[in-house]
Protein backbone atom coordinates (compact mmCIF):
# COMPACT_ATOMS: atom_id res chain seq x y z
CA UNK A 1 0.00 0.00 0.00
CA UNK A 2 1.22 3.77 -0.94
CA UNK A 3 0.96 6.07 1.92
CA UNK A 4 0.35 9.48 0.83
CA UNK A 5 2.58 11.93 1.60
CA UNK A 6 2.89 13.88 4.78
CA UNK A 7 2.41 17.98 4.94
CA UNK A 8 6.20 17.79 6.09
CA UNK A 9 7.00 15.57 3.26
CA UNK A 10 5.19 17.57 1.06
CA UNK A 11 7.42 20.76 2.16
CA UNK A 12 10.54 19.10 1.52
CA UNK A 13 10.92 15.49 3.20
CA UNK A 14 11.95 17.11 6.63
CA UNK A 15 13.27 14.50 9.28
CA UNK A 16 11.47 13.87 12.09
CA UNK A 17 12.93 16.14 14.62
CA UNK A 18 13.26 19.11 11.57
CA UNK A 19 9.94 21.10 12.46
CA UNK A 20 8.67 24.59 10.97
CA UNK A 21 6.75 25.61 14.24
CA UNK A 22 4.90 29.14 13.89
CA UNK A 23 4.31 30.57 17.68
CA UNK A 24 1.80 32.87 18.65
CA UNK A 25 1.91 34.81 21.70
CA UNK A 26 1.77 38.53 22.32
CA UNK A 27 3.92 37.63 25.08
CA UNK A 28 7.26 37.65 24.16
CA UNK A 29 8.68 35.64 26.91
CA UNK A 30 6.14 33.26 26.64
CA UNK A 31 7.18 32.52 23.20
CA UNK A 32 10.67 32.07 24.28
CA UNK A 33 9.19 29.52 26.91
CA UNK A 34 7.32 27.20 24.21
CA UNK A 35 9.94 27.33 21.69
CA UNK A 36 12.74 26.09 24.87
CA UNK A 37 9.38 23.35 25.82
CA UNK A 38 9.33 22.35 22.17
CA UNK A 39 13.01 21.90 21.83
CA UNK A 40 13.26 20.31 25.67
CA UNK A 41 10.29 17.51 23.81
CA UNK A 42 12.82 16.39 20.99
CA UNK A 43 12.06 18.77 18.46
CA UNK A 44 15.74 19.89 18.15
CA UNK A 45 16.30 21.00 14.64
CA UNK A 46 13.43 23.52 15.33
CA UNK A 47 13.05 26.80 12.75
CA UNK A 48 10.81 29.00 15.16
CA UNK A 49 8.69 31.42 13.64
CA UNK A 50 6.92 34.36 16.03
CA UNK A 51 4.37 36.48 15.96
CA UNK A 52 2.52 38.91 18.52
CA UNK A 53 -0.77 39.12 16.88
CA UNK A 54 -2.91 36.65 15.26
CA UNK A 55 -2.74 39.10 12.10
CA UNK A 56 0.98 39.05 12.04
CA UNK A 57 0.41 35.27 12.72
CA UNK A 58 -2.18 35.47 9.22
CA UNK A 59 0.97 37.23 7.55
CA UNK A 60 3.80 34.96 8.23
CA UNK A 61 1.30 31.65 6.94
CA UNK A 62 0.88 33.27 4.36
CA UNK A 63 4.68 33.80 2.71
CA UNK A 64 6.50 30.83 4.75
CA UNK A 65 5.53 26.86 5.37
CA UNK A 66 5.01 25.87 9.04
CA UNK A 67 4.72 22.16 9.87
CA UNK A 68 3.14 23.52 13.26
CA UNK A 69 1.25 25.99 14.92
CA UNK A 70 0.93 26.78 18.54
CA UNK A 71 -1.09 29.93 19.45
CA UNK A 72 -2.21 31.30 23.24
CA UNK A 73 -5.96 32.56 22.97
CA UNK A 74 -6.28 35.60 25.36
CA UNK A 75 -4.68 38.09 22.98
CA UNK A 76 -5.52 41.44 21.95
CA UNK A 77 -6.82 42.66 18.76
CA UNK A 78 -7.27 39.50 17.64
CA UNK A 79 -7.74 36.50 20.09
CA UNK A 80 -6.66 33.04 19.48
CA UNK A 81 -10.06 31.72 18.55
CA UNK A 82 -10.40 34.47 15.64
CA UNK A 83 -6.68 33.83 14.53
CA UNK A 84 -7.99 29.96 13.88
CA UNK A 85 -11.05 30.96 12.70
CA UNK A 86 -9.39 33.03 10.05
CA UNK A 87 -6.90 30.29 8.84
CA UNK A 88 -9.44 28.14 8.11
CA UNK A 89 -11.44 31.12 6.65
CA UNK A 90 -8.27 31.84 4.46
CA UNK A 91 -7.79 28.28 3.37
CA UNK A 92 -4.15 28.75 5.46
CA UNK A 93 -1.83 25.95 6.52
CA UNK A 94 -4.02 23.24 5.86
CA UNK A 95 -3.34 19.96 7.28
CA UNK A 96 -0.92 21.55 10.01
CA UNK A 97 -1.67 20.88 13.87
CA UNK A 98 -2.67 23.62 15.19
CA UNK A 99 -2.52 23.38 19.51
CA UNK A 100 -3.66 26.31 21.49
CA UNK A 101 -1.72 27.22 24.39
CA UNK A 102 -3.54 29.28 27.28
CA UNK A 103 -4.74 29.72 31.16
CA UNK A 104 -8.18 29.32 30.05
CA UNK A 105 -9.01 25.50 31.71
CA UNK A 106 -12.64 25.24 31.40
CA UNK A 107 -14.44 22.34 29.07
CA UNK A 108 -16.04 25.30 27.39
CA UNK A 109 -13.03 27.11 26.17
CA UNK A 110 -11.13 23.42 24.73
CA UNK A 111 -15.00 22.60 23.02
CA UNK A 112 -14.40 25.84 21.64
CA UNK A 113 -10.98 25.82 20.49
CA UNK A 114 -11.73 22.38 19.03
CA UNK A 115 -14.79 23.51 17.37
CA UNK A 116 -12.67 26.27 15.88
CA UNK A 117 -10.04 23.74 14.61
CA UNK A 118 -6.97 23.09 16.93
CA UNK A 119 -6.12 19.81 17.56
CA UNK A 120 -4.64 20.32 21.00
CA UNK A 121 -4.54 22.19 23.81
CA UNK A 122 -1.97 22.77 26.36
CA UNK A 123 -3.29 24.80 29.92
CA UNK A 124 -0.17 27.10 31.31
CA UNK A 125 1.23 26.85 33.70
CA UNK A 126 2.96 23.82 31.74
CA UNK A 127 6.14 21.68 32.04
CA UNK A 128 7.77 20.40 28.91
CA UNK A 129 6.70 16.91 29.33
CA UNK A 130 3.02 17.73 28.70
CA UNK A 131 3.79 19.76 25.28
CA UNK A 132 6.05 16.98 24.70
CA UNK A 133 2.97 14.30 24.80
CA UNK A 134 0.52 16.67 23.24
CA UNK A 135 2.28 17.99 20.50
CA UNK A 136 4.76 15.22 19.41
CA UNK A 137 1.65 12.88 18.27
CA UNK A 138 0.39 15.67 16.46
CA UNK A 139 3.28 16.63 14.17
CA UNK A 140 3.97 12.69 13.65
CA UNK A 141 0.51 11.96 12.38
CA UNK A 142 0.50 15.38 10.21
CA UNK B 1 -14.52 27.28 54.73
CA UNK B 2 -14.47 25.39 51.63
CA UNK B 3 -16.84 22.50 53.06
CA UNK B 4 -19.56 25.14 53.62
CA UNK B 5 -19.09 26.20 50.24
CA UNK B 6 -18.86 23.08 48.88
CA UNK B 7 -21.82 21.55 50.60
CA UNK B 8 -23.59 24.77 50.19
CA UNK B 9 -23.31 24.34 45.99
CA UNK B 10 -23.87 20.84 45.93
CA UNK B 11 -27.26 20.91 47.88
CA UNK B 12 -28.53 24.02 45.54
CA UNK B 13 -27.48 21.53 42.22
CA UNK B 14 -29.63 18.33 43.78
CA UNK B 15 -32.44 20.34 45.17
CA UNK B 16 -32.68 22.16 41.65
CA UNK B 17 -31.74 18.25 39.91
CA UNK B 18 -34.69 16.78 41.40
CA UNK B 19 -37.30 19.30 42.13
CA UNK B 20 -36.77 21.58 38.64
CA UNK B 21 -35.11 18.81 36.81
CA UNK B 22 -33.93 20.41 33.64
CA UNK B 23 -29.74 20.22 33.24
CA UNK B 24 -29.69 23.82 31.92
CA UNK B 25 -31.93 24.80 35.07
CA UNK B 26 -29.22 23.18 37.42
CA UNK B 27 -26.34 25.18 35.13
CA UNK B 28 -28.35 28.27 35.72
CA UNK B 29 -29.04 27.77 39.76
CA UNK B 30 -25.57 26.56 40.32
CA UNK B 31 -24.22 29.87 38.80
CA UNK B 32 -26.56 31.72 40.96
CA UNK B 33 -25.60 29.51 43.74
CA UNK B 34 -21.85 31.07 43.50
CA UNK B 35 -22.94 34.24 44.92
CA UNK B 36 -23.95 32.27 48.09
CA UNK B 37 -20.46 30.39 48.34
CA UNK B 38 -18.07 33.35 48.99
CA UNK B 39 -16.40 31.04 51.30
CA UNK B 40 -15.72 28.92 48.57
CA UNK B 41 -14.65 31.25 46.05
CA UNK B 42 -12.44 33.36 48.39
CA UNK B 43 -10.53 30.06 50.16
CA UNK B 44 -7.06 31.30 50.67
CA UNK B 45 -5.61 27.72 49.96
CA UNK B 46 -6.67 27.92 46.18
CA UNK B 47 -4.48 30.91 45.94
CA UNK B 48 -1.69 29.40 48.17
CA UNK B 49 -1.75 26.55 45.64
CA UNK B 50 -2.17 28.15 42.18
CA UNK B 51 0.74 30.44 43.28
CA UNK B 52 3.08 27.17 44.18
CA UNK B 53 1.74 25.96 40.90
CA UNK B 54 2.79 28.69 38.27
CA UNK B 55 6.11 29.14 40.03
CA UNK B 56 6.85 25.42 40.40
CA UNK B 57 6.04 24.41 36.36
CA UNK B 58 6.86 27.87 34.70
CA UNK B 59 10.24 28.65 36.89
CA UNK B 60 11.39 25.54 38.92
CA UNK B 61 10.87 27.47 41.97
CA UNK B 62 9.28 26.22 45.26
CA UNK B 63 8.28 29.36 46.91
CA UNK B 64 6.06 29.57 50.22
CA UNK B 65 3.50 31.61 51.93
CA UNK B 66 4.64 33.92 54.58
CA UNK B 67 2.68 35.62 57.40
CA UNK B 68 3.72 39.37 57.15
CA UNK B 69 5.68 39.61 54.25
CA UNK B 70 5.18 43.21 52.70
CA UNK B 71 7.19 44.65 49.53
CA UNK B 72 9.01 47.28 51.12
CA UNK B 73 11.69 48.21 47.68
CA UNK B 74 10.89 51.56 46.71
CA UNK B 75 11.13 50.58 43.31
CA UNK B 76 8.46 47.73 42.29
CA UNK B 77 7.16 46.23 39.86
CA UNK B 78 2.93 45.26 39.60
CA UNK B 79 1.12 43.21 37.31
CA UNK B 80 -2.96 43.47 37.17
CA UNK B 81 -5.04 41.00 35.26
CA UNK B 82 -8.83 41.71 35.58
CA UNK B 83 -11.51 39.30 36.48
CA UNK B 84 -14.55 40.08 34.51
CA UNK B 85 -18.08 38.02 34.24
CA UNK B 86 -19.40 36.06 37.07
CA UNK B 87 -16.61 37.14 39.11
CA UNK B 88 -15.38 40.94 38.66
CA UNK B 89 -12.55 42.56 40.23
CA UNK B 90 -8.52 41.87 39.45
CA UNK B 91 -5.21 39.54 40.68
CA UNK B 92 -2.27 41.68 41.41
CA UNK B 93 1.12 41.08 41.67
CA UNK B 94 3.82 42.81 43.36
CA UNK B 95 7.58 42.55 43.62
CA UNK B 96 10.84 44.58 43.97
CA UNK B 97 12.63 45.33 41.14
CA UNK B 98 14.90 42.48 41.98
CA UNK B 99 12.45 39.78 42.83
CA UNK B 100 11.00 41.05 39.27
CA UNK B 101 14.46 40.45 37.46
CA UNK B 102 15.45 37.20 38.98
CA UNK B 103 11.91 35.78 38.27
CA UNK B 104 12.20 37.05 34.65
CA UNK B 105 15.91 35.52 34.33
CA UNK B 106 14.43 32.30 35.83
CA UNK B 107 11.32 32.47 32.24
CA UNK B 108 13.91 33.18 29.81
CA UNK B 109 17.60 32.16 30.96
CA UNK B 110 18.94 35.64 30.22
CA UNK B 111 20.23 38.35 33.00
CA UNK B 112 18.76 41.51 33.83
CA UNK B 113 20.01 44.93 35.49
CA UNK B 114 17.17 46.77 34.91
CA UNK B 115 13.15 46.95 34.37
CA UNK B 116 13.16 46.27 30.38
CA UNK B 117 10.12 45.26 28.42
CA UNK B 118 11.13 41.79 28.69
CA UNK B 119 11.27 41.55 32.69
CA UNK B 120 7.75 43.83 32.57
CA UNK B 121 6.67 41.12 30.27
CA UNK B 122 7.56 38.35 32.00
CA UNK B 123 5.85 39.82 35.05
CA UNK B 124 2.74 40.41 33.49
CA UNK B 125 2.57 36.37 32.49
CA UNK B 126 3.23 35.30 35.79
CA UNK B 127 0.20 37.37 36.87
CA UNK B 128 -1.71 35.99 33.87
CA UNK B 129 -1.07 32.15 34.89
CA UNK B 130 -1.80 33.39 38.60
CA UNK B 131 -5.15 34.53 37.82
CA UNK B 132 -6.19 31.86 35.36
CA UNK B 133 -4.98 28.97 38.09
CA UNK B 134 -6.92 31.12 40.29
CA UNK B 135 -9.83 30.66 38.82
CA UNK B 136 -9.46 27.42 37.52
CA UNK B 137 -9.47 26.11 41.26
CA UNK B 138 -13.62 26.78 41.29
CA UNK B 139 -15.14 24.98 38.11
CA UNK B 140 -17.74 27.81 37.44
CA UNK B 141 -15.51 30.50 37.79
CA UNK B 142 -13.19 28.39 34.76
CA UNK B 143 -16.14 28.82 32.37
CA UNK B 144 -17.48 31.92 33.21
CA UNK B 145 -15.40 34.41 34.32
CA UNK B 146 -12.99 35.97 31.79
CA UNK B 147 -9.52 37.35 31.99
CA UNK B 148 -7.92 40.91 31.01
CA UNK B 149 -4.69 41.35 28.97
CA UNK B 150 -2.14 41.72 31.77
CA UNK B 151 -1.64 46.17 32.66
CA UNK B 152 2.04 46.51 34.56
CA UNK B 153 3.19 49.36 36.36
CA UNK B 154 6.80 50.44 37.34
CA UNK B 155 7.60 52.78 39.98
CA UNK B 156 7.95 54.41 43.37
CA UNK B 157 5.74 54.72 45.87
CA UNK B 158 2.02 53.97 44.67
CA UNK B 159 -0.96 52.08 46.16
CA UNK B 160 -3.72 50.38 45.00
CA UNK B 161 -7.06 50.94 46.34
CA UNK B 162 -10.34 49.33 45.75
CA UNK B 163 -13.28 50.52 47.77
CA UNK B 164 -15.38 48.20 49.89
CA UNK B 165 -14.39 44.75 48.26
CA UNK B 166 -16.28 41.95 48.20
CA UNK B 167 -13.95 39.78 49.16
CA UNK B 168 -10.02 40.33 49.15
CA UNK B 169 -7.00 37.88 49.37
CA UNK B 170 -3.38 39.32 50.50
CA UNK B 171 -0.71 36.75 50.74
CA UNK B 172 2.72 37.39 50.99
CA UNK B 173 5.70 34.57 49.27
CA UNK B 174 8.97 34.07 49.92
CA UNK B 175 11.53 31.97 47.59
CA UNK B 176 15.21 32.29 48.58
CA UNK B 177 15.41 35.57 49.78
CA UNK B 178 13.30 37.10 46.93
CA UNK B 179 9.61 37.86 48.43
CA UNK B 180 6.35 38.86 46.27
CA UNK B 181 2.67 39.15 47.01
CA UNK B 182 -0.15 38.32 45.10
CA UNK B 183 -3.70 40.30 45.89
CA UNK B 184 -6.68 38.82 44.44
CA UNK B 185 -9.71 41.67 45.10
CA UNK B 186 -13.40 40.63 44.07
CA UNK B 187 -15.84 43.83 43.84
CA UNK B 188 -18.73 41.72 42.62
CA UNK B 189 -19.69 37.94 42.31
CA UNK B 190 -23.07 37.20 40.46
Amino acid sequence: MVRARTPIEEKGGLGMNEIRALIVDDSSVMRKIVERALRQAGLDALVVHEAGTGAEGLEILKTKPVDLILSDINMPTMDGLEFLRQIRAQNLAEGVPVVMITTESSEEHVKQAIQSGAQGYIRKPFTAEQVKERVLPLVRAA
Amino acid sequence: MLLNGVRAAAVVGRVSGTVRGGADEREETMAVSLRESVGRVSDPRNLDASVEEVFRLMLGIECRREAGLTVVDKESVTSVVGFGGLLSGACVFRSGSRTAMKIAAQMTGMEFDAIDNTVKDGIGEICNMLAGAWKGKVPELAANCGLSVPAVITGRDYHLHVQAPEFQLHHGYRFGEEIFEVTIVCDGLQ
